[in-house]
């Protein structure tokens, strides 16, 4: 064990160079903390006394609304939390490779793995508790039924803050493992990344089959009189959507580079389709929280389509649940947001870094910086425009007896629809820039 | 006498307090291969990027055909860089997501020239270099020779006049470092163009038609007491001799 920790030292203290590499996964990993702490406060805020406060006798619908929105945020969270840990696992696959080629045992290298991941998630961690409670001030002013929230219903209860940090540090242990299993398998595999990628045509074929049956399901729950079904039909709609999408996503990410491959004339277009095809997963896994994005939006756009076109009520209840499920489904779309632009940073961010030498001999070849940077974010942007059309798509076909309605009576949501997409689509866009100058740093050196 | 395609003079570079470039001056003529040799940190490899326009000099000029290179700036340089020189460096460093092909086309389609022809092209440069059947693979799938190989092929097949290699066989073993430097020495001397390269290994030097010693950032024409400045063997003289070889026994004289 001693032995362990002298590996351990040796190869985690931080240089120059390595900076980074601790860095991108902590700042990652302390947006999703900060995100997950908020979105958490914000939904326990409405089960805080609801009997003291709830005059309109509405409490019971808010906390269903509440419970809603924290479901939908939850899972994309989390995701990005997986992200965070891989990307401190694989940032150090190269080096832990090298080791379990010097004969470093598999129990050893996944010993290393997981504890450097796991304390880099803790920093992360304890950040984002910082960020979250800096944060406090200004999310208390967003006003709910009439008045602001309020610092007192924000703050999370000390045992809700330590299960939720512990869940997180949890996932980045188990996250790591599931990540770097592949060194352990096969430590060459890594090392000259000589394994040809493979995604599958049945997953085109599950996902095709799953969509169908979960339209079925949702179209007769749909027509159910009672609120509660719809719901639960809502939110089951929502992860069986999601299923599907992640599914069906890296296959058609695959699909669609291939094509692009073939008709590549350009360095830039080469470039962006191989790197796609590289690893469609991992090319979905950069992009998959826009297809969660993409589809809230749908729903987003429906609710509010449907909410104007049943027009203002004079019940002071009812007026103060309209306006609140506005605001609610905004902050639910622009944290989603806010998580893709995170998660495309960050990732980006940690791509160039990875392959800092090879950046550093395209330059040297004469390559231009602008085909560099063009050629990565195609890579992104390609796929992100394919998963916000075909995410919203999905959406319109599984709510379509809602989306059929707000259409027909709210033309309205559309425009709302294809504002949010486009805000989304800039924030990637603005995530990729974000990332730009690392890439400057790197030829700079 | 062939004409000198590249001229250095004064040149002058220092990163901190240690010097790695002493007013150095040096001509190359077209067609040559020269080989630099000398202790780690002794300025070999800042003087090859320095002759590549990769880094500036704190002093001295370039001169590339007439086109003072030290002059330019720094898109300037990454075109000349592009269209009239080409780099080999040890670990390859070819594109792990291309395959063989399309590392190689890369280098043509940046120049503007269309993917059909790029490839064709490429595809004629790689059968001539032994890599016939292998344009698909990846890179990880070839050993450390063909991708060195390919790595030969990507600077020569755009007609660049100098090739600049940084210890192009560093990584490989004597049988595979010999093939390699053989490939290396046909695409460029073998067909009138010129090789620059830095390397540690007297024998890899020996191929070339001439050898220079870097010292403390000067150049001699013997080596230093140094144990990684051995004087090369004198077995196998003839650089471009070595090269025509190879292209007839490769059968590709005057290809592509």
């Amino acid at each position: 064990m001693k032995s362990t920790f002298s590996i351990l030292w040796l190869t985690s203290r931080p240089s120059s160079g390595s900076k980074a590499v601790i860095a991108l996964p902590a700042v990652a990993f302390a947006l999703v903390t900060a995100l997950l702490l908020i979105v958490l406060a914000g939904g326990l805020s409405f089960f805080t006394n609801p009997a003291q406060d709830d005059e309109f006798g509405t409490a019971g619908a808010y906390q269903m609304l509440a419970a809603l929105a924290v479901s939908l945020m939850v899972l994309p969270i989390l995701t990005l939390g997986g992200s965070a840990a891989r990307l401190s696992a694989r940032r150090r696959d190269e080096r832990l490779s090298t080791l379990r080629l010097l004969g470093a045992t598999a129990a050893l290298v996944s010993v290393m793995t997981i504890v450097e991941s796991t304390v880099i998630a803790c920093v992360g961690v304890l950040a984002g508790v910082v960020l979250y409670v800096a944060a406090l001030p200004a999310i208390a002013l967003i006003p709910f039924q009439g008045q602001a929230l309020g610092l007192d219903k924000l703050w999370l209860p000390a045992n809700v803050l330590v299960i939720a940090a512990a869940a997180l540090i949890l996932l980045a242990a188990v996250s790591a493992a599931v990540g770097l299993r592949q060194v352990v398998l096969s430590p060459l595999g890594v090392r000259t990344r000589q394994t040809a990628p493979t995604v599958h045509w049945l997953r085109l074929a599950l996902g095709g089959v799953a969509a169908v049956g979960l339209y079925a399901v949702m179209s007769t729950a749909m027509s159910s009189p009672s609120l509660a079904i719809v719901v639960v039909m809502v939110c089951g709609g929502f992860a069986g959507g999601l299923a599907v999408l992640n599914l069906m996503g890296p296959f058609v990410l695959k699909w669609l580079a291939g094509i692009g491959l073939r008709r590549a004339q350009t360095p830039v277009k080469l470039l962006a389709a191989r790197t796609v095809l590289e690893s469609p997963k991992a090319a979905w896994r950069q992009v998959s929280s826009l297809s969660m994005t993409s589809f809230i939006a749908v729903i987003a756009g429906t609710g509010l389509a449907l909410i104007s076109a049943a027009g203002e009520s004079s019940n002071p209840a009812e007026m103060y649940l309209t306006g609140d499920m506005r605001t609610g489904v905004l902050i639910t779309v622009v944290a989603s947001f806010l998580l893709v632009a995170a998660s495309a940073g960050v990732n980006q961010a940690a791509a160039v870094l990875d392959r800092r030498e090879l950046y550093v001999s395209l330059d040297r070849l004469g390559m231009p910086r602008s085909v560099m940077d063009a050629a990565r974010k195609r890579a992104v942007m390609s796929p992100v425009r394919l998963v916000t059309v075909g995410s919203a798509a999905l959406a319109v076909i599984l709510l379509f007896p809602l989306t059929g309605a707000a259409l027909f009576f709210a033309p309205l949501s559309l425009v709302v629809i294809a504002g949010v997409l486009a805000c989304g689509i800039g924030l990637v866009r603005l995530g990729l820039a974000a990332s730009t100058p690392v890439l400057g740093k790197v030829l700079a050196q | 006498m062939n004409t000198t395609i590249l001229s250095a003079r004064s040149l002058s570079k220092r990163y901190g307090d240690g010097i790695a470039l002493n007013n150095v001056d040096l001509d190359i003529a077209a067609g040559e291969s020269v080989a630099i040799m000398g202790a780690s940190g002794s300025g070999k490899t800042t003087l090859l990027h320095t002759l590549a326009g990769i880094t500036s000099p704190d002093a001295g000029s370039v001169n590339y055909a007439g086109t003072e290179v030290s002059a330019l700036n720094e898109t300037q340089r990454s075109k000349l860089r592009r269209e009239a020189f080409g780099f080999v460096f040890q670990a390859g460093l070819l594109i792990p997501e291309l395959t063989a092909i399309e590392n190689v086309a890369l280098a043509l389609m940046l120049n503007g020239v269309p993917r059909r022809d790029a490839e064709a092209q490429s595809a004629g440069w790689l059968a001539h270099l032994g890599l016939a059947g292998m344009e698909a693979r990846r890179i990880g799938e070839l050993s450390g020779g063909q991708a060195q190989r390919v790595a030969i092929v990507r600077a020569q097949v755009t007609g660049a006049r100098i090739v600049f290699a940084d210890e192009p066989t560093g990584a490989l073993d004597s049988h595979t470092s010999a093939n390699v430097m053989s490939a290396l020495l046909a695409a460029t001397a073998g067909r009138g163009n010129t090789l620059v390269l830095v390397t540690h290994d007297p024998t890899v030097a020996a191929r070339c038609s001439r050898t220079l010693y870097m010292h403390d950032g000067v150049i001699s024409l013997a080596p230093a007491a140094h144990p990684d400045a051995t004087p090369p063997p004198v077995a196998h003289p003839v650089s471009t001799q070595d090269g025509s070889t190879f292209m007839q026994n490769q059968n590709w004289a005057g290809q592509p």
